[in-house]
């Protein structure tokens, strides 16, 4: 048998006889492209932040989106391919919205990534009766900020279907250098406010641009107001704090 | 209930195609009736009468006086809280007005049950509409959502004349939606048994630059003169203003207290004991 590892990345759903799935490894691999984003959690709610590459001058930085609101009190960063992360928040959005029809409350944060990471192992030929909408693993990797009764949290998902908790986390291209830094910078007693001005300095030491608030995003979801995305000059006025 | 049992078996059951689970062979036994489940919408059929429901064995909730009116402050809304399965009062604190999201409510009317759950159906959707466009539903497009989606269910039983009205960039807006499927825009409606009353106050007083004390006090009128000659409509006053910020909600009243407010002239002969003799004086 000379099974090299060419053959064995055709099917997305078969293994190699080393036990692994090879697209599947080429979707997380695809991340350490995108973009880096970052997330920290704090006892009063979670700080997303992203990086938007603006590859021309001529291009609008306010189209590229890369932080999303799923509800009231989830929303979620992205790295990866874009394309993809539409269909999970999609289906992300239309989960939080069935569950709060259902039971008159909103979605428990881990439920949220727990539907995201459902509808990304649905993807090759698709199995008896179920329907398959991704010929391929997604390419993303998502941050997911939340807050329900048991607090603040952050969650992160993989192409894999596999999903972690995380007190602070870096995904995207920065994202070794990123963690590092944020293992070493964060305490449990963080505020909001360091957590803010945390996630820019450790994204400006990833980033080649030189980090202004036309290239990044920054939002925020705490228990009292829910998400909320940072407005150019709330952008600038934590930029100042650096 | 055993009249109708009776009734049901004899005549019903064999023209509704029921039918029992031993089939036709000759073994003696117990048997069950089996309902028709092939078309469950025209088994329905044969026992509701969404129009008249004099003949309906299964009678749902129907009586009520809701209203509606723009005027230049806003939309104002106001319904009574009787709830009534057939000549039976079921409740008196009916909430009929159902908030959909800050900027739209909706009125219920016809079947308590198909009015909540649809418009809780609306109220989701518009949530996923915000979430998608970034900007709130506009009340043309929210009201053509639910037209659209009753519409799907025309002829197969459902039961709903409501009233959709809220705020957009547009500023105020109010429509008729019902369960046939149509859906107009207008500066005013009333629906339910005690629309006919209420229209007869909100003809007679009603103005569009009304401010909103005055819109308040047509509505209420309006609603207490239903509760008193519609039979089928009572309980309590509810209204709801939307203007700009979105709606808000005012105190509930009694249409047993409004009837003192109304008709102070009127005294029992004895009136030295009478209640009302003295609520009136005072």
């Amino acid at each position: 048998m000379f099974l090299t590892r060419s053959e064995y990345d055709r099917g997305v759903n078969t293994f190699s006889p080393e036990g692994r799935l090879f697209q599947v490894e080429y979707a997380i691999e695809a991340i350490k492209l995108g973009s880096t984003a970052i997330g920290i959690r704090t006892n009063e709610g979670v700080i997303l932040a992203v990086e938007k590459r603006v590859t021309s001058p001529l291009l609008v930085a306010d189209s590229i989106e890369k932080i999303l609101e799923i509800d009231r009190h989830v929303a979620c960063a992205m790295s990866g391919l874009t394309a993809d992360s539409r269909t999970m928040i999609e289906h992300a959005r239309v989960e939080a919205q069935n569950h709060t029809f259902a039971y008159e409350e909103p979605i428990p944060v881990e439920s949220v990534t727990q539907a995201v990471c459902d509808l990304a192992l649905r993807f090759g030929e698709g199995a008896d009766g179920q329907e398959s909408t991704m010929s391929r693993p997604f390419g993303v990797a998502l941050l997911i900020a939340g807050v329900d009764e048991r607090g603040p949290q952050l969650y992160n998902t993989d192409p894999s279907g596999t999903f972690w908790r995380y007190e602070a986390k870096a995904i995207g291209a920065g994202s070794e250098g990123a963690q590092t830094e944020l293992q070493e910078q964060y305490h449990r007693d963080i505020t909001m406010g360091e957590a803010e001005v945390l996630a820019l300095k450790v994204l400006k030491q990833v980033m080649e641009e030189k980090l202004s608030n036309t290239n990044v995003q920054l939002a925020r979801v705490t228990q009292e107001t829910g998400y909320t995305i940072y407005t150019k000059d709330e952008l600038q006025s934590v930029i100042s704090r650096m | 209930m055993n009249r109708l049992a009776e009734q049901l078996a004899a005549n019903d059951m064999a023209e509704l195609g029921l039918h029992s689970n031993n089939g036709s062979s000759a073994v003696a036994g117990p048997s069950f009736q089996l309902a028709a489940g092939n078309n469950p919408a025209a088994f329905a059929h044969q026992f509701i009468d969404a129009k008249s429901e004099k003949n309906s064995l299964i009678k749902i909730a129907h009586g009520t006086t809701t209203l509606a009116f723009k005027f230049k402050d806003g939309v104002m809304v106001a319904t009574d809280s009787r709830a009534t399965a057939g000549n039976v009062i079921a409740s008196q604190t009916v909430k009929k007005v159902i908030e959909i999201n800050p900027y739209l409510l909706g009125t219920m009317a016809g079947g308590a049950a198909d009015c909540s759950f649809w418009e809780r159906v609306l109220g989701m959707e518009c949530r996923l509409y915000e979430l998608r466009n970034k900007k709130r539903i506009s009340v043309a497009a929210a009201s053509k959502m639910l037209a659209n989606l009753v519409y799907r269910y025309k002829g197969m039983g459902l039961s709903m004349g409501t009233m959709v009205a809220g705020w957009d960039e547009k500023g105020p807006g109010l429509y008729y939606v019902d369960s046939e499927g149509q859906r107009i825009s207008n500066d005013l409606f009333s629906v339910g048994s005690g629309s006919t009353f209420a229209y007869g106050i909100l003809d007679s007083h009603y103005r569009y630059d009304m401010e909103i004390e005055e819109a308040k006090d047509v509505a209420r009128r309006a609603i207490y003169h239903a509760t008193h000659r519609d039979a089928y409509s009572g309980g309590i006053v509810r209204m709801y203003w939307v203007k700009e910020t979105g709606w808000e909600a005012f105190p509930l009243e009694d249409v047993g207290e409004l009837y003192y407010k109304y008709h102070p002239e009127i005294q029992l002969t004895n009136s030295v004991e009478s209640p009302l003799a003295v609520a009136s004086s005072a």
